[in-house]
């Protein structure tokens, strides 16, 4: 385990030195994404503007949520990057795969070690920026219990959207295994939409992607630490279920993976 | 004899490949109804590797080859029969398996396509734990052999196909493993990068003692490398044994080369059959089992002027390639087994 660890963090160290190589368009380009990026949240904070509050809330409280998540969010593209869709569903197709089965190292640490995209700090800024300036226009009664929640939220968050990525990666196991074939008869393009696995779960996808994190990672957690009023009256431990969530649906992902590994094990790519 | 280093029993793997419907609707019925077919890839082989031998494992396009490599390092789960490598069951015991061996695969390299292939060395040592010294001695070695000191910072991505592969191959080899597998290491090199892998696959064998099961389509590096060749079509084995009786049975066929010091219009020869005729320049193929090639100089002399003349074994490519096309292992009782019973 110990070693392991000592690995990834080499197989980091190595990805972030190469990536720092230019260390002056490293950090415009972190910048430039971070405004890039916080445009979507300035125009919504215009059409805020112009009322009060919606819904109850005010734009600092949203700010301070959507800060977190945002933040959340980046970091957690950094961390798993190696399970993007869009950089592991060709580390299939190329064999690629391959090699890591070969290494004496647990799959799944490689898998993470195999990326990490550092340039994602321009979400992280942007998140960090949003927040504190949320931080700045609401009024929290702070006790040691929320100073506490915060980060363990965030930490939930991030298990929560990485589990989504080990989701999304694993699929790949079974759509790769017919492009192949696929191939031989369309010139691609359609290919994303002749898979099943694509079309059948979206539903259950977008309940996964937005309601469930917007719901209970997000909005009910704020609740708590903002003290807001719940018009849905929903018992005050579902304040406290996003780290229950986090590392549940890690669990469930990381099983899915396993037998997504045994499925490419056995039909091969 | 020693304990097998690997121990192949009644070997099979069988590719389901789905027929899929097209578009929209498509996608929707193959949710219902899948139809395929049956790929028996690799069928029911069965043969043993001793340590220290040189394997040449070849077949055409297609044969179950890669199949076979990718199920003795654990990358594929057979769909039945038994493998023991170096004590271990390949893919149920992955990890501790993986540390003692090395794989080349010539089609796609096992580095890391981004980095230096400095930092891919520096990785693997710490992914193999190689002792700092064992590392130093082997790199060193390796660098020297193979030469890759040209290279040595260079992404991985913009090595040449040369150099991948003379990379690979060091970076298979650096945790000193007893048993290596490779998978065409000699695909789509030119003749000098070829000579300088065939070299090193030699040293492997002779000077490290590895053993080594090799796929080529180049039948010149097993006819250099290899005393023991098995050859697999359609994933069965057709032959297991010296490429020398191979060649005898089936390299019978001897080419005389006669430079005539006139031009005949037709110089037949008996059992002898003109296969190419250049003006004066004319080359008979004939069987050696049934006629001696003293005698068939006796009656070129004879009846013709000679100028020049010399007897030739039929290259092995050629004969490859005829039991490969005329399918003659499948009948012939030197074969392994014969299909269609
Ligand atoms: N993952 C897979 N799914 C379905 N069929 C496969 C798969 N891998 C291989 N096959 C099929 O199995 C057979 C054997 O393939 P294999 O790659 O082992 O051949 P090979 O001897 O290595 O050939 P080559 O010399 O061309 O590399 C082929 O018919 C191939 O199409
Ligand atoms: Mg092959």
């Amino acid at each position: 385990m110990k070693r392991a660890i000592g690995l990834l963090a080499k197989l980091l160290r190595i990805q972030v030195r190469s990536q720092l190589q230019y260390p002056t368009s490293f950090i415009l380009e972190v910048f430039s994404s971070a405004i890039i990026l916080g445009f979507f949240f300035v125009s919504f904070a215009l059409t805020f503007s112009r009322f009060d509050q919606i819904g109850g809330w005010t734009l600092g409280e949203v700010a301070f949520i959507w800060g977190i998540t945002e933040f959340s969010f980046g970091v957690m593209d950094m961390v798993f990057s190696g399970f993007d869709y869009d950089s592991f569903g060709p580390m299939i197709r190329n064999g690629r795969f391959d090699q890591l089965l070969l290494r004496p190292v647990n799959i799944t640490l490689q898998v993470l070690g195999s990326r990490f995209v550092l340039r994602r700090m321009g979400k992280i800024l942007e998140g960090v920026i949003i927040f504190i300036y949320g931080l700045s226009l609401v009024n929290i009664d702070w006790t040691i219990g929320k100073i506490i929640y915060i980060p363990i939220l965030s930490f939930s968050q991030v298990l929560f959207f990485g589990s989504l990525f080990i989701f999304g990666a694993t699929t790949t196991f079974w759509t790769m295994e017919r492009l192949e074939i696929l191939n031989v008869f369309t010139y691609g393009g359609s290919e994303i939409m002749s898979y099943p696995m694509h079309i059948f779960p979206r539903a259950i996808r977008l309940i996964f992607t937005f309601l469930v994190p917007a719901i209970f990672m997000s909005y009910f957690p704020a609740v708590y630490i903002l003290e807001k009023s719940d018009p849905l009256n929903a018992p005050g431990v579902v304040s406290f279920l996003a780290p229950l969530l986090g590392l549940g649906m890690l669990a469930l992902a990381l099983r899915f993976w396993k037998v997504g590994i045994r499925n490419y094990q056995s039909t091969g790519s | 004899m020693s304990e097998p280093i690997i121990q192949i029993k009644q070997l099979q793997k069988t590719f389901k490949v789905y027929k899929d419907h097209k578009g929209y609707l498509g996608a929707l019925r193959n949710l219902f109804e899948r139809q395929y077919n049956l790929v028996h890839a690799v069928d029911k082989i069965s043969f043993d590797v001793q340590p220290g031998e040189l394997v040449g494992y070849i077949g055409p396009n297609g044969a179950g080859k890669s199949t076979t490599i990718k199920m003795l390092t654990g990358l594929l789960v057979p769909t039945s029969g038994e493998v023991l490598v170096n004590g271990y069951i390949p893919w149920k015991q992955r990890k501790a398996y993986v540390k003692n061996i090395g794989a080349v695969f010539g089609q796609r390299t096992t580095l890391w396509w981004d980095l230096p292939l400095r930092d891919s060395l520096d990785l693997l040592q710490h992914i193999y734990e190689i002792p700092d010294d064992t590392f130093q001695q082997n790199l060193g070695m390796f660098r020297e052999i193979l030469e890759l000191d040209p290279f040595m910072e260079t992404p991985v991505r913009s090595l040449s196909l040369g150099q991948r592969m003379r990379a690979d191959l060091c970076a298979a080899l650096l945790h000193n493993p007893t048993l290596v597998f490779l998978d065409e290491p000699t695909i789509g090199l030119d003749v000098v990068a070829k000579q300088r892998i065939r070299e090193f696959i030699q040293f492997l064998n002779h000077e490290r003692k590895t053993t080594i099961l090799l796929t080529t389509h180049d039948i010149s590096d097993v006819a250099k490398l290899c005393k023991r060749v098995v050859i697999i079509d359609h994933g069965k084995i057709l032959f297991d044994g010296h490429l020398n009786s191979l060649l005898e049975f089936f390299g019978g066929r001897r080419l005389l080369v006669v430079d005539f010091a006139e031009f005949y219009p037709e110089p037949s020869l008996g059992e002898a059959e003109i296969i190419q005729q250049d003006r004066n320049k004319v080359i008979y193929s004939f069987e050696r089992s049934s006629i001696s090639a003293s005698k068939l100089i006796n009656q070129l002399s004879e009846n013709y002027r000679i100028r020049d003349l010399e007897v030739r074994d039929q290259p092995i490519e050629d004969t490859i390639r005829r039991i490969y096309e005329e399918q003659l292992l499948y009948n012939h009782p030197n074969g392994k087994e014969n299909p269609s019973s």
